[in-house]
Order: structure tokens, then C-alpha cells, then sequence
């Protein structure tokens, strides 16, 4: 409880000391609980996610970091890897493959080449993750663009992009 | 100085030579019960792990050979020349001091016990050169001797003189040696017989000499233990970079220690895992080989939890007995100089 409190404590200042480091990333604790945080992530640029800003919600256990934060999307998402009602993640550092070492910031890093590299062969959106499994990357990306345009874009910049889309090329 | 260190030299050569041979026994006796306890120790210790076993058996090879080695240890080239003094005369004083600072490079590593040590018990030691705050035991002990002569003529004086001091030193350094004994076996333990044989080096000293035959066994002896003499400053500081952590959290805040850490690397502030400050004992445990540091307690944790190093996601070595005994061989200069440290302080 104590150690867990003062590690978090200290990528708390972390986080604020480096605020600048990670351009990608926005790590936010809330206030009155240090064991709940929010990140908001880019979707990494070349994939469909790009332009997209996800939210993250981290709830981080007693026993951290001994033990994993549970991570999940909050912005929907279409990703194999993510479930697409609940925003879980299956990500082996988030279970298995945990270790103390980590530190949420890292989490966030991973959960975005996650993003840039999804694992079909373990899917949580099985739609998704047919769609890359019987090779239909055009498919996947479609709808992963569209569900970052829908749920991912802030909406002046959607509407600013649908414009543009709309005005240059087809729309999805 | 020349012909001053003429004198010395032929003085101490003969007062060496009828040392050593009353050393001889003594050491004998002392080595034999050494022997002992150090294989039951290993044997203890085998019982845990094979592999320690191994090592002790090899060691015990070792230990066989060190202490007669270690007697002259580096000053191998000291006591030929002494015994060419003894038999010829004097015309190697200037030589002998020369092998004598020779010497200090090479034991510099372990002069931190040496400072407890002689530094303790005998003011003049100190003030007859600086070498015996730089050299080896070995060297120490002896170029101890030379100080003496060289202050006075009379040997039996000297001996008189220093009686209180030495027997004071001894029983000190007995006491050290029984500690270390306590405190394990190593793969590497010259140091360790070294202060033994000081102690009964001194008290000999004192006491009655004769003749060189021991002298003349060490000699041979000691070409083994020369070598590793001539290449431990250097090895030392790598030992103590890779392994000898674990076993230094023991003797913490000793100047030797301190010293190794600082030629090694400083370890990381603060616990990467709990962010709490590492103290002296966590900063010198290096639990994994892939060199994540991390403190006691979390390593505790680690253990009862999943086990895995944070740092590589490899399981711990589960057995700490293990991990010891093959680290303590680098330390084993460093366990020695905390006893020695602790004789300064007493």
C-alpha cells in the first residue's frame, strides 16, 4: 500500500517533470485518487488510428507494481486486441508478462505499438481480428478509420477532416 | 639511506629467518585447524548446492597452498633476498626496499585491512614508511619489522617493545580470522589466512627465531600465490563490479568497501520499484546478473510473488546460498577489511 503509493507518487512527478518528452502521450492522475489515472494517447501516424486521440483509463491495484494496472479504452476503438464494447486490452505486459519495472508511462507506450501492430491470433474484437486473419487489410483499416474518425477525433477536427475528405476524396 | 637500509636489512633478514621457522610450527598448528574449519564450512555449505561444492574443493587445494604462500605472499622477492642477506650478508638492503614498495601496487586492494590492522596496534609501523598503509598484510607485518629495526638495534628489545602491542594484535586478529571463518568460505581466501598467519606471524616474531627453512618453503611456495599477487589489483575491481555485492552488504561502511563501489559503479539511488532510497546494504545487493538493482524488500517481495527479475523477467536464483557462494570469492578482501575496521575502532 505505502510502497505502492510512493512509486506512484514519483511517476506522478515524473510524468510532470517530462511532460514535454512524450508528445504522444498525456498521463493524468486524478485528483482525489492517486490510484486512478487517465492517459489520452495518439494513435500512432501510418496506421489508422492516426489522428486519433484514445483515452485510457487506468485503475492501479494495492499491490502495484507487483501487480499489473488494468488498463482500458475508454474511447472506442477497432483493434484485435482490444474489446470493443468494454475497451479491455489483451496485452501480455498487462498480465503475464508484467513486470515492476514498468511504469504506467511505459504502459502507455506499449498499449500505442499495440496499436501500430495488432495481434490478430489473440483477438478480444473478433471482427477485427477475422478481418486481418483472412487478410483483408483493406477491410481492417477502413473500419478502424472510421471508428477513429467516429469516437477518436475531437469533433471540430472531424468535421474540419470530413471536409476535407469530402472534399478531396471518397468518403469511407 | 643506503647504507642505512644495508643494516635494516641484514638485521631483520636474520631476526626473519629464525621467525619463520618458529612461525613454521605455530602456523602449522594454526593452518591445520584453519583447514578444518574451512572444509567443514564448505562441506556445509556443499550439502546446499553442488556447484559450491565444486568450488570448495577446488578451494581447499587452495587454502592448502595460500597460507604458506601467503606468508611471504607478495614479498616472495623479500624473503629470497633476506635469505641471500641471512647467508651473504647485507648488500641487498637497498634491493629489499625496493621489492618492498614493489609490493605495495599489488596489495593495494587489500589495504584497508591492512590499515585496521597494523594501523591499530603499532604507531610506528606508520611512521617507518608509508608503505605498510599501502601494502599487503604480508608486506605490512614485515615491512613493520624493518620499521622496528631500523628504529632500534636490538632485536630482543624490539620484540620486548612490541610484545604488548603484538599479542594485543594477534589475539585481535584471531579473532578477525575466526569471524571470517564464521562468516563463510570463498573460492578466493588468501586474505583470510593472511591475517591468521599475521597474527601468529607477529606473536613468532616475538617470541623465538632460528633458522630459514620456512623461508625457503614459502619461496617456493609463494611463485602461485605471486601471481595472483601481481594481477589481483587489476582483477579486483572487476570481481567486486560483477559479484562481490551480495556478500559486501555486510560490511558496510568500511573504507574498502567504499572504495570498491566507488571504482565500480554507483548503483541507482533509489529503488526503481518502491522509489524508496536505497540504503548501503540494498545499493551493494545485486540480485540478478542482468544487473537490476533493486532494495531487500522488494526483492522479498518479488521472491514470494511470481520471482522474477523486474529487470530481465528471469526467475531469481532461487537458492541464496547459491548466489553467495559464488559471489563471496571477490569480497572475501572486503569481509576481512570490515573485522580489521572493526580492530581499529576497538
Amino acid at each position: 500500500m505505502q510502497a505502492s503509493r510512493a512509486r506512484l507518487f514519483k511517476e506522478y512527478k515524473e510524468v510532470q517533470r517530462e511532460k514535454a518528452a512524450d508528445p504522444d502521450i498525456q498521463l493524468v492522475c486524478d485528483d482525489s485518487n492517486i490510484f486512478k489515472w487517465t492517459a489520452l494517447i495518439k494513435g500512432p501516424s501510418e496506421t489508422p488510428y492516426e489522428g486519433g486521440v484514445f483515452q485510457l483509463a487506468f485503475a492501479v491495484p494495492e499491490q502495484y507494481p507487483l501487480q499489473p494496472p488494468q488498463v482500458r479504452f475508454l474511447t472506442k476503438i477497432f483493434h484485435p486486441n482490444v474489446h470493443f464494447k468494454t475497451g479491455e486490452i489483451c496485452l501480455d505486459i498487462l498480465k503475464n508478462a508484467w513486470s515492476p519495472a514498468w511504469t504506467l508511462q511505459s504502459v502507455c507506450r506499449a498499449i500505442i505499438a499495440l496499436m501500430a501492430h495488432p495481434e490478430p491470433d489473440s483477438p478480444l474484437n473478433c471482427d477485427s481480428g477475422n478481418l486481418l486473419r483472412s487478410g483483408d487489410v483493406r477491410g481492417y483499416q477502413s473500419m478502424a478509420r472510421m471508428y477513429t474518425r467516429l469516437a477518436a477525433m475531437p469533433k471540430k477536427r472531424l468535421a474540419a477532416r470530413i471536409i476535407l475528405i469530402t472534399g478531396q476524396s471518397n468518403p469511407v | 639511506m643506503d647504507s642505512d637500509s644495508i643494516n635494516n636489512a641484514s638485521s631483520t633478514s636474520v631476526h626473519n629467518g629464525k621467525d619463520f621457522s618458529r612461525k613454521k610450527r605455530r602456523s602449522a598448528k594454526l593452518k591445520q585447524c584453519k583447514l578444518d574449519a574451512r572444509r567443514e564450512q564448505w562441506l556445509s555449505q556443499s550439502v546446499v548446492k553442488n556447484k559450491v561444492c565444486c568450488k570448495a574443493g577446488t578451494n581447499g587445494g587452495d587454502s592448502k597452498r595460500t597460507p604458506r604462500g601467503e606468508r611471504d605472499s607478495s614479498l616472495e622477492n623479500l624473503e629470497m633476498r633476506r635469505r641471500g642477506e641471512a647467508n651473504g650478508g647485507g648488500e641487498n638492503g637497498s634491493v629489499q626496499h625496493e621489492s618492498d614498495s614493489e609490493s605495495l601496487p599489488s596489495n593495494s586492494p587489500t589495504s584497508s585491512l591492512l590499515l585496521g590492522g597494523t594501523g591499530s596496534g603499532t604507531s610506528f609501523t606508520n611512521s617507518s614508511s608509508g608503505s605498510t598503509s599501502s601494502g599487503g598484510c604480508c608486506s605490512g607485518s614485515i615491512t613493520e619489522e624493518e620499521g622496528d629495526d631500523g628504529c632500534l638495534d636490538d632485536w630482543e628489545a624490539v620484540a620486548d617493545a612490541l610484545a604488548a602491542d603484538d599479542d594485543k594484535q594477534e589475539m585481535e586478529r584471531n579473532e578477525n580470522y575466526r569471524e571470517n571463518l564464521c562468516s563463510g568460505s570463498t573460492p578466493e581466501h588468501e586474505p583470510n589466512p593472511q591475517l591468521g598467519l599475521n597474527g601468529a606471524r607477529s606473536d613468532l616474531r616475538n617470541s623465538k627465531p632460528e633458522c630459514q627453512r620456512t623461508v625457503q618453503m614459502a619461496t617456493g611456495t609463494s611463485r602461485a600465490w605471486r601471481v595472483d599477487d601481481a594481477f589481483r589489483p587489476q582483477t579486483l575491481p572487476n570481481l567486486s563490479k560483477q559479484r562481490s555485492f551480495p556478500a559486501t552488504d555486510r560490511h558496510f561502511g568500511q573504507g574498502g568497501v567504499s572504495w570498491v563501489r566507488s571504482s565500480a559503479f554507483s548503483p541507482p539511488s533509489s529503488c526503481p520499484i518502491c522509489c524508496e532510497d536505497l540504503d548501503f546494504t540494498d545499493s551493494s545487493f545485486l540480485p540478478c546478473l542482468c544487473g537490476f538493482r533493486l532494495c531487500l524488500f522488494c526483492h522479498k517481495r518479488i521472491l514470494e510473488d511470481d520471482g522474477r527479475c523486474p529487470g530481465c523477467r528471469k526467475a531469481y536464483e532461487h537458492d541464496p546460498m547459491e548466489a553467495e557462494a559464488s559471489i563471496q570469492g571477490g569480497s572475501m578482501t572486503f569481509r576481512l577489511a570490515r573485522s580489521c575496521s572493526m580492530i581499529a575502532r576497538s
